[in-house]
């Protein structure tokens, strides 16, 4: 992480020295310095789960702690400079406050000898699916965040090639790098490949990488008519990985362990699969639905596993011998089984929204559900986007079967308000 | 038998007179189009004012590049959306956030929910799109009019039947009734003209709506050029390039 802070910064001055010094580039392409500034306020509050498995480690963790974001948002273009930077300050209870300042995205768009290139660090996000998507290899970007943060990029340095109905692209992304901590900063290189045929787009994707092999993807998104809009995706991966608790088999003291609570797996020839579709009204609802499968997400016994390992450690404290700090570090490490893009193995989302027709009022419903163990999550939330002022709110809720997933995190329900203004 | 011949004698007038009014209602569409984008491919910058109850509610601004080909690519400019691109490629039409910074596509209806109804600024001509008849005459705030009932000819038209009123003197629009696929009477465009570099040209485009009775929107055209980009711009993997004239 400290790598990649020192990288934005790197790429900030690079930008900043562009921005002073290639103004021409601007004016040649008719360009100009055009930047925009959002401040936004985010609250947030969490209701814990006061019978939670994992209550000693709790304190630990950063579940339910969270209270406060304000982040500053420079978006735009300073010359032949594409910028998003964010200096953020956030508030968790029982803590000083948290700055940050990062360069999201900067990086340059242009042409040399007739080919496109970008340069620098910028978003790669990929796909067609909403709850999840299988073929967004590059960015990983998490999905179903409530009032999430700006996305930042990765640096990168592609080639870029367009024909009439499609586009090939040839990524490095993460030049340099071997295998990192996390899989987005992994060096690679990618094959994206784009074609249209009449009202359908197809999306291919090819990625080599140190720590899954080599991953295949496709990926389509139809409208078949006017209100009606399908896709679906598909990611083969040579290798991947998933995370999943320590075996039953240790012995008791192994419990108190905090590095083993969690382990890493590999996982031969993993797919992963999406399939979902919009249909929208003139009266500005629209509701989507959304299957899927990920090879690599935990299966219902990875969670009842976890929980059992979680009551046992909880059994221990107040044993003599047993230091409860070891208790609660071995219980908040394994809450880090939460921490992954997929909780279920196979899950299902419903949204119904409404939005305003002519823009205004945005209110929509979720409902989360896991096929593996019964788990849900139920989220509403409500918009409204005015001239400047944008004021968003929302409230979520983990239930379901008691040793289902979602029903084992330790928050019962999470609620937000947001209110931006743009410049 | 000299019945037959007559018979014969007034269809042959009828589909030539037919085929002249097609011609004739081309023409006055092409004639039309004068007055609101006399290019094959430019650049247009508008400015939307959306009204509730008569009080200005909101200003957007957006750069429209249009191509032949009903090929048309949308820039928000306004600070709220600033970044957000939608491109519209006939019948198909993709919409990028910069949040995600994906194409992502999206269906005729979800474009039509849009802010302002981006439709209505990124369509600056009908002779492509329009043929039809000429039905009548009809005198519109005091400007004798010739009425033209016009069907679309593609099915990615935002309104798939319009009543024209063009002036009879110049053939400068004056009014147009907007018809939804329900045949529903959606929006009464008026057009105010303006002298820009010595052409007489449509400067405001007001939109009354009439599914949502307190609604109304200004399309004011703050600059027409003939700057325009390359086909590759007009490529739905190239919106999350920035290398976008802004």
């Amino acid at each position: 992480m400290k790598a990649l802070r020192r990288h934005g910064r790197l790429l900030l001055l690079l930008a900043t020295a562009a921005l002073f010094g290639s103004s021409g580039w601007a004016d040649a392409e008719g360009g100009a310095t055009e930047l925009g500034w959002t401040t936004r306020l985010v609250g947030e509050g969490h209701e814990l789960r006061r019978d939670s498995p994992f209550a000693a480690g709790l304190p630990l963790t950063g579940f339910g702690r969270d209270r406060y974001r304000i982040e500053q948002e420079l978006r735009g273009r300073a010359g032949p400079v594409s910028l998003l930077l964010t200096a953020t300050e956030s508030g968790q209870e029982g803590a000083k406050p948290n700055g940050r300042f990062l360069a999201n995205e900067a990086y340059v768009d242009f042409s040399l000898g007739g080919q496109r290139v970008s340069a620098g660090k910028k978003v790669l996000a990929g796909d067609v699916g909403y709850a999840f998507r299988p073929i967004d290899v590059l960015q990983r970007e998490s999905r179903m965040q409530m009032m999430p943060p700006q996305l930042e990029g990765i640096p990168m340095l592609s080639w870029d090639n367009f024909t009439t109905d499609g586009a090939w692209s040839l990524v490095i992304a993460n030049p340099g790098h071997q295998k990192r901590g996390e899989a987005r900063d992994d060096g690679s290189v990618a094959l994206k490949l784009y074609r249209r045929i009449t009202s359908a787009d197809f999306h291919g994707v090819l990625r080599k990488s140190t720590r899954y092999g080599l991953e295949a993807g496709a990926a389509t998104s139809w409208v078949p008519d006017e209100a009606l809009e399908l896709h679906a995706s598909l990611l083969v991966q040579t290798r991947g990985e998933r995370r999943l608790p320590m075996a039953d088999t240790v012995p008791v003291a192994a419990l108190l362990a905090a590095d083993g609570a969690i382990a890493t797996e590999t996982v031969n020839s993993p797919r992963k699969a999406l399939v979902g579709g919009t249909w929208t009204t003139a009266e500005g609802f629209s509701l989507l639905g959304e299957a899927w499968w990920d090879g690599t997400a935990p299966v219902a016994t990875d969670w009842q596993r976890l929980a059992r390992q979680a009551a046992q450690r909880a059994a221990l404290l107040g044993l003599p011998g047993v230091p409860a700090a070891a208790v609660a570090g071995a219980t908040a490490a394994s809450t880090r089984m939460f921490d992954q893009g997929n909780l279920p193995r196979r899950g299902l989302l419903a949204r119904l929204a409404w939005s305003e027709p002519g823009g205004g009022w945005s209110l929509s419903a979720d409902l989360l559900r896991s096929l593996d163990d019964d788990g849900t999550t139920l989220t509403a939330a409500a918009s409204w986007q005015g001239d400047r002022l944008r004021l968003d709110a929302g409230i979520r809720r983990y239930g379901g079967r008691v040793d289902s997933a979602y029903r084992l995190l330790p928050e019962a329900a999470t609620a937000f308000v947001g209110v931006s203004l743009a410049y | 038998m000299f019945k037959r011949i007559a018979v014969m004698m007034l269809a042959t007038l009828g589909l030539n007179a037919l085929a002249a009014d097609d011609g004739k209602v081309k023409t006055l569409l092409k004639q039309a189009d004068e007055y609101r984008l006399a290019l094959d491919s430019g650049r247009v910058e508008t400015e939307v004012r959306s009204f509730k109850a008569g009080a200005l509610d909101k200003t957007r601004l957006y750069a429209v590049y249009l191509k032949p080909g009903h090929r048309s690519l949308v820039l928000f400019r306004t600070a709220s959306e600033r970044g957000q691109k939608m491109l519209m490629l006939g019948d198909d039409y993709w919409l990028m956030m910069p949040s995600s910074q994906r194409p992502l596509r999206i269906t005729p209806m979800q474009k039509l929910l849009g802010e302002a109804s981006t439709g209505d600024i990124a369509t600056m001509t009908w002779g492509e799109d329009y043929d039809g008849t000429v039905s009548g005459e009809e005198t519109i705030d005091g400007v004798p009019c010739l009425k033209l009932d016009l069907t679309g000819q593609r099915k990615g038209v935002s309104y798939p039947r319009i009543v024209l009123y063009l002036s009879k003197k110049d053939r400068h629009p004056v009014q147009a009734e907007l018809y939804v696929a329900s045949d529903k009477l959606a929006k009464l465009a008026r057009f105010t003209l303006g002298t820009v570099e010595g052409r007489k040209q449509v400067t405001v485009m007001t939109l009354i709506d009439h599914l949502q009775k307190e609604r109304s929107t200004e399309v004011h055209y703050l600059s027409r050029s003939d700057k325009t980009l390359s086909d590759d711009y007009f490529n739905p993997a190239f919106l999350v390039r920035a290398d976008l004239p802004q």
